[in-house]
């Protein structure tokens, strides 16, 4: 238990805030500055009216990737675990990684890519 | 006091619909056809289940039971509006005029989407209290049973009527819920048994006590903690006869008090979980004069698990684990009693769980494990079979269990 306390504490400094950008839709695509990520390389979107966040990470490569916060068992919003590092469905337990693959069942399938380009440091995600 | 139960329910009722119908007024956007193109009307079927062998090496039986098998259905009308179900069977088979078996709706309840942090819940469902009342699926713990704190101090899985509240917060990892539910019912305790059979589980619920619950959770990387609470009335009688009884009536009366924590950590191959929780009866005393259950006043539990994946390091993340693992479990049913009470020695028990679950993919689970049980010294006062018509009280047993679990 006090192991556990301490790693608590230590995360906690790292990664107690999930940063959220509330953002619209047009045209089926969603902007997000690429500033947002002059700190963190994790993002969590929150487009209006969508009933899933998408969590939108940067690679190494420079390149990012949109997630559809949305388990694949049976369609419930999921809950990012602090720095995106995982997410988590509270109906059934399932979990996935940052890249989306399933580690607890009873989901089956990874989540929902989208498609992403920078264009004029505004990245750009395609919801299709 | 029944208007005013009534009034609340329909306010909250009035909350929910409100809320829908002022979604359905906004007109169409992109965003409503994102919505409507993202998840069209569709209609989920999954489920779970177990089965398992268990020798009792003291008392020289053995057993093998399909446990469990649950259907899991659900549909989804669109994006703001869902229908969840579990119908579960218990034994495999229910058969007129034979004891053992059941079949039970385990969760049947309408989801309604706010936005994408908060939802609300309306029927029969679970409420978050503990580990395995919300994830109670076979393949994802460890042992062939479920943990005994969480079967006989927090009576998982503890389903009932009523409307729930989630949501998560935008900048912390922090996820909440709140509910409101029908109450226990304390003419139903037994001995024995802790809550369990006061539950109702949407069987004609007595609606004048009732309950809330709220839980808050914060997520960190591999870090999950938890607490939550229960606060309900036990007494679904009439002023008229709970007067005739001794008991206290009203929605809170004679309460059910629950308070709960735990603990969920993974790393690399090792993870570990720990819970917490105890349970208040203040008014035992009254329940046992007017129904002679011999219901505690105070009741608590508390385990760790520790667990280690040793195909870890030798898979990729979505291939077979082996994960070995040990559990000790404290409970006493009987921890405080009142001046009206029998002390009841075997329900103060400790348990200790090791074995493995073999998992080749994540939805299928092989597991065994043995399972040695401590308990305290039966009351002769309560024996009512007495060697040799039956075996002598034994304080020290263990059980010995093979099994298969699924879900998907």
């Amino acid at each position: 238990m006090a192991v556990s306390a301490g790693m608590v504490i230590g995360s906690l400094s790292s990664c107690a805030t999930v940063p959220m950008y509330k953002t619209g839709i047009t045209d089926n695509k969603i902007t997000v500055p690429v500033d947002l990520f002059a700190n963190s390389n994790f993002q969590l979107i929150q487009p209006k009216n969508l009933y899933y966040n998408i969590g939108l990470r940067k690679e190494a490569d420079g390149t990012y990737t949109a997630l559809l916060l949305r388990c694949t068992h049976a369609d419930n919003q999921l809950v990012t675990s602090g720095s995106g590092s995982g997410f988590t469905c509270n109906l059934h337990g399932s979990k996935f990684n940052s890249e989306g693959q399933v580690t607890n069942g009873p989901a089956e399938h990874p989540l929902k890519k989208y498609p992403t380009q920078v264009v004029s440091n505004q990245i750009i995600i395609k919801i299709s | 006091m029944q208007s005013k139960t009534f009034t609340l329910t329909i306010l909250l009722f009035l909350l929910a619909s409100g809320t829908l119908l002022a979604q359905q007024s906004v007109s169409h956007t992109s965003e409503d056809s994102l919505n409507n193109n993202l998840s069209k009307s569709s209609t989920t079927v999954g489920g779970y289940g177990d089965a398992f062998y268990q020798k009792n090496n003291v008392q020289g039986t053995a057993k093998i039971d399909l446990e469990r098998f649950v259907l899991f259905t659900g549909h989804k009308f669109n994006d703001k509006i869902s229908f969840f179900s579990e119908l579960e069977v218990e034994d495999a088979k229910v058969d007129g005029g034979t004891t053992g078996g059941e079949v039970s709706i385990e969760q049947a309840y309408l989801k309604f989407n706010l936005n994408s942090n908060q939802y609300l819940v309306a029927g029969l469902f679970l409420p978050r209290i503990g580990i395995l009342n919300e994830n109670h699926l076979p393949n994802t713990f460890n042992g062939n049973e479920r943990n005994y704190v969480e079967q006989f101090i927090l009576p998982s899985t503890w389903r009932e009527l009523g409307v729930g509240f989630y949501g998560n917060l935008n900048n912390l990892p922090i996820n909440y819920s709140a509910g409101l539910i029908n109450g226990l019912n304390s003419a139903g305790f037994v001995h024995g048994t802790g809550l369990i059979d006061g539950k109702a589980e949407g069987r004609n619920a007595s609606a004048n006590n009732l309950a809330v619950t709220a839980a808050v959770q914060l997520n960190l990387n591999n870090f999950r903690a938890q607490i939550s609470g229960y606060y309900g009335g036990t007494i679904g009688e009439s002023k008229r006869k709970a007067d005739s009884l001794g008991l206290n009536s009203g929605i809170f009366a004679d309460p059910v008090i629950i308070g709960e924590g735990d603990i969920m950590y993974s790393n690399g191959g090792f993870s570990t979980r720990a819970l917490a929780t105890i349970v208040s009866i203040p008014d035992a005393a009254s329940i046992n004069q007017a129904f002679a259950n011999n219901t505690p006043k105070t009741m608590y539990g508390a385990y760790i698990e520790l667990a280690y994946d040793l195909l870890y390091f030798n898979r990729n993340p979505h291939e077979q684990q082996f994960i070995v693992f040990v559990r000790d479990e404290r409970l006493d049913m009987n921890y405080q009693i009142p001046p009206n009470g029998i002390t009841d020695g075997t329900l103060d028990q400790n348990h200790i769980v090791a074995g493995f679950s073999y998992l080749p993919i994540k939805n299928i689970a092989i597991k065994a494990d043995v399972r040695f049980i401590h308990t305290g010294a039966q009351n002769p006062a309560l024996i009512i079979n007495p060697n040799p018509v039956a075996l002598p009280y034994q304080v020290n047993n263990n059980l010995i269990d093979l099994g298969i679990a699924f879900s998907f």
